[in-house]
């Protein structure tokens, strides 16, 4: 793109001016390419918070724990997981905010989580720091607990909700998936619709169009 | 179209308008502007915050998960139960009933699927009725009464379609006005398959723009339709369309943060104006010769319920006991099917194709219901917290699944419900909401006929989606409905003061200045996507309203 690109409140200044109609019809296509959204991109966004990055809700304890089963949901290795994409600043801020009714459950949860671990595995080492063959292992004794349910769910949201939030770090719960960060698209959207060749009327119909 | 140096009308509680508007949404909105332009003065009240174009943002977390537009369990609470014998209970963390609590209502949240109605929707109940434990009744209007309603909601909303397309779409007056949407992925292979299987899958309607109308843009195509407003406002909501039409009247006020618990009524039965609070929960009235509530299917039973008097002491309106019964939703069912190469399904507008093949009920399957199909997506934080049967829910294999999100679609079926009298939204005897207002109880359970109905709509997405070179296909549950965001025939019309709410011209039977007009208007459920019915229906009762108006008739 040649032309400046206008930031995020532009784009939507023009957009919401409706006495610009005929300049919007004009240069659509390159407000739209050049628009970038709230949560797709912060670029021209000046004055929005950065994501939460330390924790302000858990222990460096109960994270560190968390992290750990979350790092098990989600794993790294050749690609990032859910570790590498900042997942428990994400869980930390939820339940210190519009999570926050669920952090007396999930402390209780922990707590039998990892008296029933030390039970199994002895008491002088935390879950975080077990081996992950161990993890894995203890983790498959406890999946159908509600505890593990609330971790699965929190997990996955921090790590596809908006960077914002605080996990989705560097877009890799996006990029995991293939998602593209972008305000918007245009056809072809994917393999199959590259080569249409357009709606074939059935016999007996005539479509029509204004 | 207003511009920014448009001065908004602002009415004081104390002047007498000629009508209130409860209620900013798909029939509301436009309900305000047929009324303003007609000469009346109109408020229009709304329970939620007015957003603009830069307040709406791609945010799947809060606005599918946090309640960011919708009405908030915390707030706005519900019960729910299956059986009228049983104690209504809160459900964690969710209400039944969904609508979106911002000016523009559910129209700016809403998918835009526009389908109209068939005319085999209005006549069921001379064709195919009686159904046992259903209330399955011919509408008191036609579609060819409503036809020209259909095609000005087309014309004065904005939507793109392909007329002629389906061999099964009822008549029409007019084509689109707009061409569709560019095809999906998805679309692309749901067509494949339904016409490997002889059916005829057709470009969506949506009233989403696909090239510059009245003064709006055309899709940006980001994919975040159902659930997110559109901040390109190339989804014709109500907020973007109607309502700004209205307020150019100089006629019209769209109050926000005004949330109505209570009409009020005179010695003589007539509606005087209604209670409301504003944004600090200070209430207020406001007076009205007329009241029109457009509130939505759950919250227009729940007024005329909490608004009893001595002289309607069952709730306003309800002398049939009908207000709040034969609540519908529309069941369905269907299939997500994974294919060999990406899709992409998060970019472009939700819905490209659809199927109406299957729309007529068929006595032969041995029961009642009809559906269409189309070919859907949704976005990833959504699509990521359920698996597939056989798919473990964590650990490296579900790390590979969660990276084939590409590669997957849905095709959903979207149905009939069945009216049953014992369906229905009243008053909890205990709950209140964050007003101190009596909160809405739900009482629902399927008809056995809607159940088998839907399992047999998720073996037609497997064949579909099989035809189309699926990989793998994971069939959808049909389990029981416990909630639902279409919410319709809670205040249904008819001929008979003792068997319905309104008439057909959407007055109560019981009070001549109070109308009501939404999705609580229908009497049948259609086979889902109900809002270009419920705006085709505002259309016409607009008409109506304003003519007796004008003719001292109300």
């Amino acid at each position: 793109m040649a032309q400046t690109i206008p930031s995020r409140r532009q784009f939507l200044a023009a957009v919401g001016n409706l006495a610009s109609a005929s300049w919007i019809a004009m240069n659509w296509p390159d407000i739209a390419f050049a628009a970038e959204h709230a949560g797709h991109d912060m670029k021209g966004m000046a004055g929005e918070p950065s994501p939460p990055s330390t924790l302000t809700t858990l222990s460096v304890a109960e994270a560190a724990d968390i992290d750990a089963i979350a790092n098990q949901i989600v794993p790294g290795g050749t690609s990032p997981g859910a570790h590498d994409a900042k997942v428990i600043y994400f869980i930390d801020s939820a339940l210190g905010t519009f999570f926050a009714a669920q952090l007396p459950n999930m402390r209780q949860g922990l707590a039998e989580f990892k008296s029933a671990y030390a039970v199994r595995f002895g008491a002088d080492k935390p879950f975080a720091s077990a081996p992950e063959a161990q993890q894995i292992a203890w983790l498959k004794e406890v999946d159908k607990t509600p505890f593990f349910t609330a971790v699965r769910r929190l997990t996955l949201l921090g790590l596809i909700a908006l960077p914002k939030y605080g996990g989705n770090h560097d877009n890799i719960g996006w990029k995991l998936m293939g998602v593209e960060d972008n305000h918007f698209w245009e056809p072809p959207f994917g393999y199959y619709d590259k080569d249409y060749p357009g709606f074939e009327p059935y016999p007996g119909t005539k479509p029509y169009t204004a | 179209m207003p511009t920014k140096t448009m001065q908004r009308k602002i009415y004081k509680p104390s002047e007498i308008v000629d009508f209130i508007v409860i209620g900013s949404g798909a029939s509301g909105g436009i309900m305000a502007r047929e009324l303003s332009r007609a000469g009346n003065s109109v408020v229009v009240m709304e329970q939620g915050p007015r957003m603009g174009p830069g307040d709406f943002e791609h945010d799947e977390l809060k606005y599918r998960n946090l309640s960011g537009i919708t009405n908030n369990p915390n707030t706005n609470p519900q019960t729910f139960r299956s059986d009228p014998n049983q104690k209504a209970t809160r459900v964690a963390g969710r209400n039944p009933l969904t609508y979106a609590r911002i000016v523009g209502g559910s129209s700016a949240h809403f998918n835009a699927n526009f389908w109209r109605l068939h005319e085999i929707d209005f006549i069921e109940g001379s064709k195919l009725g009686p159904i046992e434990g259903a209330s399955l009744v011919d509408w008191p209007i036609t579609y060819a009464e409503l036809e020209p309603y259909y095609t000005k909601v087309e014309w004065e909303v904005g939507v793109s379609g392909l007329a002629g397309a389906s061999p099964f779409d009822p008549w029409r007056s007019k084509p689109y006005p707009m061409p569709p949407l560019p095809v999906k992925s998805s679309g692309v292979l749901f067509e494949r398959g339904g016409r490997k299987l002889g059916l005829h899958p057709y470009p969506a309607p949506m009233a989403i723009n696909s090239q510059v109308y009245k003064g709006r843009p055309p899709c940006a195509q980001c994919g975040l339709c159902g659930g997110f407003g559109c901040e390109v406002m190339a989804k014709s909501s109500s907020v973007w369309t109607v309502i700004p039409e209205a307020e150019a009247t100089g006629r019209c006020e769209v109050r926000s943060d005004s949330y109505v618990f209570r009409i009020g009524m005179d010695q003589a039965g007539r509606a005087t104006g209604v209670h409301f609070f504003d944004n600090k929960k200070v209430e207020h009235f406001q007076k009205a010769r007329a009241v029109v509530v457009c509130a939505n299917g759950s919250e227009t039973p729940k007024l005329l319920l909490n608004s009893a008097t001595p002289q309607f002491a069952n709730g306003l309106a309800n002398s049939s006991g009908k207000v709040g019964r034969y609540l519908m939703f529309n069941k369905g069912g269907g299939v997500a099917a994974r294919f060999e190469n990406p899709l992409n399904e998060y970019k472009g507008a939700n819905v490209t194709r659809v199927i109406h093949d299957f729309y007529d009920s068929d006595p032969k399957r041995g029961f009642y219901g009809g559906g269409g199909f189309d070919a859907r997506s949704g976005g990833p934080l959504t699509w990521g917290q359920s698996v597939p049967d056989g798919t473990p829910t964590w650990g490296p294999k579900f790390k590979e699944y969660l990276e084939s999100y590409n590669y997957w679609m849905t095709c959903a079926g979207h149905g009939t419900s069945l009216a049953q009298e014992t369906n229905r939204v009243d008053i909890d005897p205990e709950l209140k909401d964050a007003w101190g207002v009596p909160a809405m109880r739900v009482t629902y359970k399927d008809h056995a006929d809607d159940i088998k109905h839907a399992k047999w709509m998720v073996e037609r997405g497997k064949e579909i989606m099989d035809a189309a070179g699926a990989v793998q296909i994971d069939p959808g549950e049909v389990g029981a409905a416990n909630g639902g965001v279409h919410l319709l025939g809670t205040c249904r019309m008819g001929n008979n003061s003792d068997t319905s709410v309104i008439d057909k011209y959407h007055r109560t039977h019981d009070v001549k200045n109070l109308f009501l007009c939404d999705g609580s208007s229908m009497v049948t459920s259609g086979r889902g996507q109900p809002t270009q019915t419920i705006e085709a229906l505002a259309f016409r009762a607009g008409d109506h309203i304003a003519k007796f108006a004008r003719r001292g008739e109300i």
